[in-house]
């Protein structure tokens, strides 16, 4: 039996410190589970959670209890970021998340600078913030993980991707002055989850994986940003986590210059190997969606059961959760997890 | 006349996979002036450096930046030499018709194929992201492809893969496409799973898969 909060197990793991066992958690933002079986039971639905903090709290609140992933993860999308920067969003369906429409920038020589606390009080930033609030007020056991766009995707989120990808090479001077003005807001946006009761920031940045970037591209921005952002939330006194997707083999030596606290990875990353390599790293991972929508919960608590043999530190999903995933499935997870 | 054509296509191909633009520009300009044939510039100069970039991406050598680059001053030279291509005696080309299912709107890796397949030759109708399978069905249809090209990053979304199997399936023209598949999450047994013809890893090996499934097909003429 165990005495320790949720909350501070995961502190713990963070600060590698002992514990009893691995947290499971789903971070949110792009990684979250609010699957359309739990919302289809409590009434508490998207796409109208994405705009409302009292709904928010609510789903985050229904998502906790009904999977028994031991934290809440706000927000339920990869949106917001890109909005209050300009671009235009669809902001989808029960089933669907909120996808970008329109990037607001065609190229990275004419973006639009705004002032940063103009943004902090645009969009859905407050609905955000006011959510952490409550839940970690209401809730003081159960950690509050508030998510970010990495600094990759959200600068990919509002200047045309294909166009970005190529001026990452071809106008090196104003991408990096792109990256350099959405780091700057993503730590002042951090700031302000944290100020008003984010446990810990989680960072997820997709289109910054290897397979996209290459390890030349990865390591002249990703991981310079990255750990920009990294350090101003560090210098917060607040952990943070980074999920990046996808095979990361080929900027494999550069994953322990990612100052962060925990890495989570993708289903197709070795994380047994990605431990023994780099053993100050704290892992976290990586059981495969397609397992979670497709399997069975016997497959689903066996792969677990490995995770958990193979020493990782936080057991979680490998990436974003199909919205029809089985709420047997994912029970199937937090519960060998919480058996251990 | 033959060297030197040799040596100007050889350095159209390097231009590519140069990534070089600029220099794609001259030597199509270069190849007008001489008065050699364009379509030939294009397959064996232009097309021939985007393979041999699409191989260097196989490698890992080459990543998505390089590659768009190299597609970038592909296309430079294509658009100034295609006003000269002489048009008798080409062949029809196989029509595919690309997109990204409804619901997903990662379209990097559909972004390649397309470049890829119309680097080997392909004539690709591109329906852009967040298709819903219909549209897809619609218009292999109205343009009488031969192929239909699907492509998903997202679990939630695969679905609508088969989706588009089963509406061909319902409208008794199932055998009339093939239905190739890819992304992510996709898999081989996934693609068994919904019965498609063909799943392929990356959009290199996707210009493979198209070669393999048309090389018996008659281009369908008109509707």
């Amino acid at each position: 039996m165990s005495i320790i909060s949720p909350k501070e197990r995961l502190l713990r793991v963070l600060n590698k410190e002992s514990i009893d066992r691995p947290p499971v958690i789903c971070p949110g933002g792009m990684m979250n589970a609010a699957v359309v079986e739990i919302m289809n039971t409590t009434g508490h639905t998207l796409p109208e959670a994405h705009h409302n903090d009292r709904l928010m709290s609510e789903l985050s609140k229904d998502v906790q209890e009904h999977t028994g992933f031991e934290n809440f993860g706000i927000p339920f999308c990869m949106t917001v970021e890109a909005e209050v920067l300009g671009s235009s969003i669809d902001f989808g369906t029960l089933a669907c998340e909120p996808k970008i429409k329109k990037e607001v920038f065609p190229s990275v020589s004419e973006v639009r600078v705004e002032n940063i606390s103009k943004l902090l009080h645009s969009g859905r930033i407050d609905t955000i913030v006011q959510t952490g609030y409550h839940l970690s007020e209401k809730f003081p056991d159960v950690p509050v993980i508030g998510n970010l766009t990495g600094p990759i995707s959200t600068a990919a989120s509002i200047v045309d991707p294909m166009t970005f990808l190529k001026e990452l090479r071809k106008d090196q001077s104003n991408a990096h002055k792109l990256l350099e003005y959405v780091s700057d807001f993503l730590v002042e946006y951090a700031k302000l989850l944290i100020d008003n009761g984010a446990t810990l920031i989680s960072i997820g940045d997709p289109t910054a994986t290897g397979e996209i970037l290459g390890p030349k591209m990865f390591e002249e921005y990703a991981v310079k940003y990255l750990n920009k952002i990294l350090d101003g939330i560090h210098a917060l006194k607040a952990p943070v986590i980074v999920h990046i997707c996808g095979n990361m083999n080929t900027v494999w030596n550069l994953m322990p210059g990612i100052r962060t606290d925990a890495l989570s990875t993708d289903a197709l990353v070795n994380l047994k190997l990605l431990k023994e390599s780099f053993p100050s790293l704290i892992t976290m991972g990586n059981l495969s969606t397609y397992l979670l929508e497709f399997g069975t919960p016997e497959k689903v608590a066996l792969q677990t059961e490995k995770l958990l043999a193979d020493g990782i530190d936080i057991i979680s999903p490998a990436c974003g959760l199909s919205t029809s995933s089985s709420l047997k499935n994912i029970q199937a997870l937090t519960g060998t997890v919480k058996e251990q | 006349m033959s060297n030197n054509k040799a040596v100007l296509f050889g350095k159209l191909s390097e231009a590519v996979v140069n990534m070089d633009e600029q220099e794609t520009v001259i030597l199509s300009n270069e190849v007008i002036r001489e008065e050699l044939d364009a379509y030939d510039a294009i397959d064996q100069g232009l097309s021939h450096g985007m393979e041999r970039a699409g191989k260097l991406y196989e490698e890992e050598e080459y990543f998505i930046p390089e590659l768009l680059m190299c597609s970038d001053a592909m296309y430079s030279g294509i658009n100034i030499l295609k006003p000269h291509i002489k048009r008798e005696g080409l062949g029809e080309k196989h029509k595919v018709v690309i997109g990204v299912v409804e619901g997903d709107t990662h379209d990097i890796g559909k972004n390649l194929v397309k470049i890829m397949l119309e680097t080997a030759g392909f004539d690709i109708i591109d329906l852009g992201r967040d298709i819903p399978p219909q549209d897809f069905v619609n218009k292999a249809k109205e343009t009488g492809a031969s192929i239909i090209a699907l492509s998903t990053l997202m679990t939630t979304t695969m679905e609508g893969m088969a989706e588009v199997i089963h509406i061909l399936k319902r409208e008794n023209i199932r055998d009339r496409f093939k239905v190739i598949i890819g992304g992510g999450p996709i898999s081989q047994s996934f693609a068994d799973k919904i019965e498609a013809d063909g799943y392929s890893v990356n959009a290199a090996d996707a210009v493979r898969l198209a070669r393999r499934l048309t090389v018996s097909v008659p281009v369908a003429v008109g509707v």
